[in-house]
This record gives structure tokens, C-alpha cells and sequence, in this order.
């Protein structure tokens, strides 16, 4: 059971993964729209202003793409094996569900609430706000369910990226952790871009 | 039950080989040493591997269908195949 959970694309990968990958991000991406989550690198998890729909398209599928990219361009560096692009592609669209769920958490206000408080109390920044002990224990909740879900989409990524380009050891260790931080930067500065060009 | 053939010395693993063959048929026994053949040396789940593989005609697409895994997990188990018999192959010149 463990094992599917952390590492489903040893029965699923290829076309139908790439199909059902894409349908999360796209979904993933809509939530996020109607509660106001975005993703404005890899893994960030942030409540947004209103943007229009495209916005989140953009930068869910361009967290997608660009790490998927940098993760085939070494798969074909460093892979013993024949990898397929669907294969990289594919699992790393399906490594994306965590993120599904997390988009829901916009809806709650209590992070909103949270936040601006703990601004006020340790920054004296922004305004005064008073936090209900509901509301303490709700942001502190999702607190801890975006740190879970975020240790479970780089699960996934890594054993997606294991599976697909048939990389071990050390070497799928490193090139992973170099893809993941090009990936952070380039991510990054396209969410700036798009934030920029849709506010 | 069936059982294992062993392939390696219990007591100190090196590798084992053939010492005698017997008919049951007419209870000649021949005596000798012969080596063990190189798939006899691949684990059960190996041969196993190798017979499905054979039978699906070398396609992985059908194999992954049929064992209901991944095509890249199969292919993996391919490649680590030939590698593991690419190694016993140079153990053995």
C-alpha cells in the first residue's frame, strides 16, 4: 500500500499517465483559481489575489514542463536505458496529484487570517487582527498538511524520475537535487513574470 | 514443492558445478565436472522474467500488460537483467 502511494508509476506510466497527469494539473490549476492557491515555483504553496484563469494554467503547467525538460535532458545524459519522453513526462504530470489537494486550502481563510496575524505580532506590519483558537488550530493544521503533501510530491517526483530514465544511487540522488534547483530558479522567475503580466 | 537447485556453496559461496548426471532410466551414472549453465545461475524470478519475455515475443508492451506493471518498470527489470548476465559472463571467462 506504502509503496503505491510513494511510487504508483511502477504500474502506471507512459500515455496514461501523461492523460490523467495532465487532467490533475488542469483541475489543480482551476481550484487554485476559484480559492486563490497558487504555486508560484516547484512546491511553493501561497494564497494569491484574484487572477484570471490563465495565470494558474500557465504556471501549473510551466512547473511541469520545465522540470519535466531538465529531468529527460539527463535521463538521455545518464541513462543506461532507452527513456521515453511520455515515460518523464507522463509520471511527472501524475506526481502532481499532492498538489491537487492542497489547492483546496485557499478556501480556508484561517491561513489568510494567520498570516496577517503573525505579521502584526512579531513584524508590526499590516494591521491588527485578533485569531480565534479555531482559527489558530485550522491554520496550524493546514500548516502541517501543506508540509506533508509537499514531502509527498517530491516523493513522487524522485521515484517518477527513478522509474521513467532507470537512474540509481547516487547519480539519480544529484541529478535530481541539480534539476530541482534549476527548476526552483526557472520556476521562479516565470512566476514573477506571470504574476507581473496578469495583476 | 519444487525444489531450488542451488547454485552456490552453502558453506563458503563460491560457485558450484555439476559433479555427476544419472539416467533414471537405465541408472548410468556419469561423473565429472561440468559448469552450471549461465541461466541455472539467474534467481527463479529471473528465468521466470526470461520466459515470459520469450513468450510475449521480446515485446516489454505486452509483458507490462500481462505482469500489470509499467512498461518502464519492465524495461528496468530487462536492463538489470542483462546486466546481471553481461557480469556473470565475465566472472565466468
Amino acid at each position: 500500500m506504502n509503496k503505491a502511494i510513494f511510487n504508483p508509476f511502477k504500474y502506471v506510466a507512459g500515455v496514461k499517465s501523461l492523460v490523467i497527469g495532465i487532467l490533475i494539473i488542469l483541475v489543480t490549476a482551476y481550484i487554485g483559481y476559484t480559492s486563490n492557491t497558487h504555486f508560484p515555483d516547484l512546491i511553493s504553496i501561497k494564497t494569491c489575489p484574484d487572477l484570471p484563469v490563465w495565470y494558474f494554467v500557465i504556471q501549473s503547467l510551466s512547473n511541469w514542463i520545465v522540470f519535466s525538460s531538465l529531468l529527460y535532458s539527463c535521463a538521455i545524459v545518464g541513462s543506461p536505458s532507452s527513456v521515453r519522453l511520455v515515460d518523464i513526462f507522463g509520471t511527472q504530470a501524475l506526481a502532481r496529484f499532492p498538489y491537487l489537494i492542497a489547492s483546496f486550502i485557499g478556501f480556508s481563510d484561517s491561513i489568510n487570517k494567520f498570516g496577517k496575524y503573525m505579521l502584526w505580532t512579531l513584524l508590526q506590519k499590516g494591521e491588527s487582527i485578533s485569531l480565534s483558537t479555531g482559527n489558530f488550530v485550522i491554520a496550524i493544521s493546514l500548516i502541517i498538511l501543506t508540509f506533508l503533501l509537499t514531502i509527498w510530491l517530491v516523493a513522487l517526483m524522485y521515484n517518477a524520475f527513478k522509474v521513467s530514465a532507470n537512474i540509481k544511487g547516487t547519480k539519480a540522488v544529484v541529478f535530481f537535487i541539480i534539476v530541482f534547483i534549476v527548476s526552483m530558479v526557472i520556476t521562479g522567475y516565470i512566476s514573477k513574470y506571470l504574476f507581473a503580466k496578469f495583476s | 514443492m519444487d525444489k531450488k537447485l542451488p547454485v552456490t556453496c552453502p558453506s563458503c559461496e563460491a560457485e558450484l558445478k555439476v559433479h555427476s548426471l544419472s539416467c533414471d532410466s537405465c541408472q548410468t551414472t556419469i561423473n565429472g565436472s561440468f559448469e552450471l549453465p549461465l541461466l541455472i545461475k539467474l534467481e527463479q524470478k529471473e528465468q521466470d522474467f526470461i520466459i515470459a519475455f520469450v513468450k510475449s515475443s521480446g515485446s516489454l508492451k505486452i509483458m507490462a500488460q500481462e505482469l500489470k506493471l509499467s512498461y518502464p518498470t519492465v524495461r528496468n527489470m530487462l536492463d538489470d537483467l542483462i546486466n546481471k548476465i553481461v557480469e556473470l559472463q565475465k566472472i565466468n571467462k
